[in-house]
């Protein structure tokens, strides 16, 4: 039976719906972390929809921040184009990463890539599967569906290496534009499919762009590969009828911004930076027409003190809690597996200290 | 002053011109010229400017890995042809990704900077165990260990790895670096040196080794 959440208590949904709310928002990327939390492994989060989706569930309960459970990973391509995965395991790993042979490592592997299948009946490629079963959890308990997909740069760096993808920006640009046109077509093939399984209206995706930041390539690589194949992939998901994208601009952004500002978001959009990018510049820069996220840096809230966290948190909130469209305060990217509980708690106590409207 | 072909060898590297820098270092042997002074002066003064565009904004990883294709091929032409004892290594270094980490494309930055700069390199890749660092330090009797990582979990592993090669060798000098390190975090894992950059990674090698000689 669908379970109706309390919506005054849902201050996101608030947000995304206009309306006030009594304190800033927390909200995580947290998958890692529920499994250590919970007492599942880290590979349970990735491969088990209903293990991954009970455990951040009981983890949001025990800390009582305002995000939704969700389901995704940063390699996402490589194991939908035909490459494999190895699960996370051991102390060390937080995510899956592809493993063995990409599918992308020759000129003629471009020329041969194919868009994958896309069928709700049992003939998705990769993650997707798990995903839709997540999603189909995420209905059933009244929430926000939330597919997760990179950024179509980042797909591509993860279908065919990011080495490869920056020899061939400079010397062979038509390979990645080919690559990029197959990856933007899967991307919204994925997103028209979730939209016609979920409601387009229910949908709030989650586009995370770590790979085009400019700790890799420069503004201008940035201009030529990565805004019209992201723009294109957000014009056609809002075309949808998909009203808000969770646009992760994860990493330095700050020299891409301008291009990214042609980017639409939705109605409102949620925009979430990582500690590279002033949260008063992503405010200036989205704020009018974005809920803005962000952007404690995620190695601080693993190795940092409480007092420390609860000091950056604060800060954020100074900077950002104004925003026009309201402010969410996140860590700058995922909830590192080994964060001590504590300092999760100091970022909602410091939500509820300083971030009160 | 630098023999003209050797400037041209270093412009050729830092203009991703890999074909001028194969035809540069063939044009170096055929006038008799020295070979370790051709990739010093040349080719690893260019890699070297390249390191310091990317320093100031000016070149990203695209231009970096191109530069180092030039480089690279130069070498491949030049080594075989350094005279028997004229190489003096700066030092070895063991390089490699902390387990649990996949991404190298930061490491074999550094890891073409340390080459350019004349040192000894043994790289171990990427998802390295951890006892493999201090096993290959003691194996080559490296003064330095580079320790990258990427991902906020897998750095986990460097304070573990640093003890693992202090243990073994107290004098062995341990940077670290990699997105989510920082000089305090690094300081606190028992580094001897950070570096945000490939660039500073082997400036700060070089420091810390002149450093420790003194």
């Amino acid at each position: 039976m669908q379970k109706k959440r309390d919506s005054s208590k849902d201050r996101i949904g608030c947000l995304l719906s206009g309306q006030r709310i009594d304190r800033v928002p927390v909200s995580t990327f947290i998958l890692g972390f529920a499994a250590s939390a919970t007492g599942c492994s880290t590979a349970d989060i990735y491969s088990d929809p209903q293990k991954s989706f009970e455990a951040q569930l009981k983890t949001r309960d025990i800390y009582g921040y305002d995000s939704d459970p969700f389901f995704g990973y940063a390699s996402y391509g490589a194991w939908e184009f035909g490459a494999k995965i190895r699960l996370p395991h051991g102390p060390y790993q937080q995510a899956p990463a592809v493993e063995g042979r990409l599918p992308v490592e020759t000129e003629k592997d471009v020329e041969a890539l194919e868009l994958p299948k896309l069928a709700c009946d049992g003939m998705l490629p990769g993650a997707l599967p798990l995903a839709l079963e997540f999603s189909r959890l995420q209905k059933k308990h009244g929430m926000r569906i939330s597919v997760v997909l990179g950024g179509s740069f980042t797909v591509s760096v993860n279908i065919a290496s990011e080495a490869r993808l920056c020899r061939w920006m400079i010397r062979k640009p038509d390979l990645v534009h080919r690559i990029l046109r197959v990856v933007t077509d899967h991307l919204v093939g994925v997103l028209t499919l979730w939209a016609e399984i979920f409601g387009a209206v229910n949908v709030v995706p989650q586009l995370w762009e770590p790979a085009a930041s400019n700790q890799i390539i420069s503004p201008g690589l940035f201009e030529k590969f990565v805004l019209p194949y992201q723009k294109e992939l957000h014009e056609k998901t809002l075309e949808l009828g998909i009203n808000h994208i969770l646009c992760h601009i994860c990493g330095a952004h700050e020299k891409n911004l301008p291009f990214w500002r042609e980017i639409p978001m939705g109605n409102p959009g949620i925009v979430s930076f990582g500690t590279e990018v002033p949260l008063r510049t992503a405010v200036r820069t989205f704020g009018s027409r974005c809920i803005i996220a962000g952007n404690i840096r995620p190695s601080t809230l693993q190795t940092g003190s409480k007092e420390l966290v609860r000091t950056l948190c604060r800060e954020a909130i100074e900077n950002a809690k104004d925003a026009p469209n309201g402010f969410i305060l996140m860590p700058g990217c995922e909830m590192p597996v080994n964060t001590p509980p504590s300092n999760l708690q100091a970022m909602i106590r410091a939500s509820e200290e300083f971030g009160r409207y | 002053m630098p023999h003209a072909l050797f400037k041209k060898l270093s412009e050729a590297v830092l203009k991703m011109d890999e074909e001028a820098a194969v035809e540069l270092s063939r044009k170096v042997l055929d006038e008799g010229l020295d070979a370790y002074s051709a990739i010093i002066e040349g080719l690893a003064e260019g890699m070297s400017q390249a390191g310091t565009l990317y320093d100031g904004g000016e070149y990203y990883v695209p231009e970096l890995l191109l530069c180092a294709d030039a480089l690279y091929a130069g070498l491949d032409i030049l080594r075989p042809h350094i005279k028997t004892g004229e190489a003096k290594f700066r030092g070895k270094v063991v390089i490699g990704v902390v387990e649990g980490d996949v991404h190298d494309i930061g490491k074999n930055l550094v890891k073409t900077m340390f080459e350019a700069e004349g040192w000894e390199v043994y790289d171990l890749g990427k998802d390295v165990k951890v006892e493999r660092f201090s096993q290959e330090q003691q194996r080559v009797g490296a003064c330095v260990v580079a320790l990258s990582a990427l991902m906020t979990t897998s750095m986990l592993a460097m304070p573990k790895i640093i003890e693992s090669v202090k243990s073994a060798d107290p004098g062995a000098i341990v940077l670290v670096g990699g997105a989510p390190l920082s000089p305090e975090i690094a300081a606190g894992y028992g580094a001897d040196g950070y570096a945000d950059t490939a660039k500073n990674a082997v400036v700060t090698a070089r420091n810390l080794l002149s450093a420790s000689n003194s």
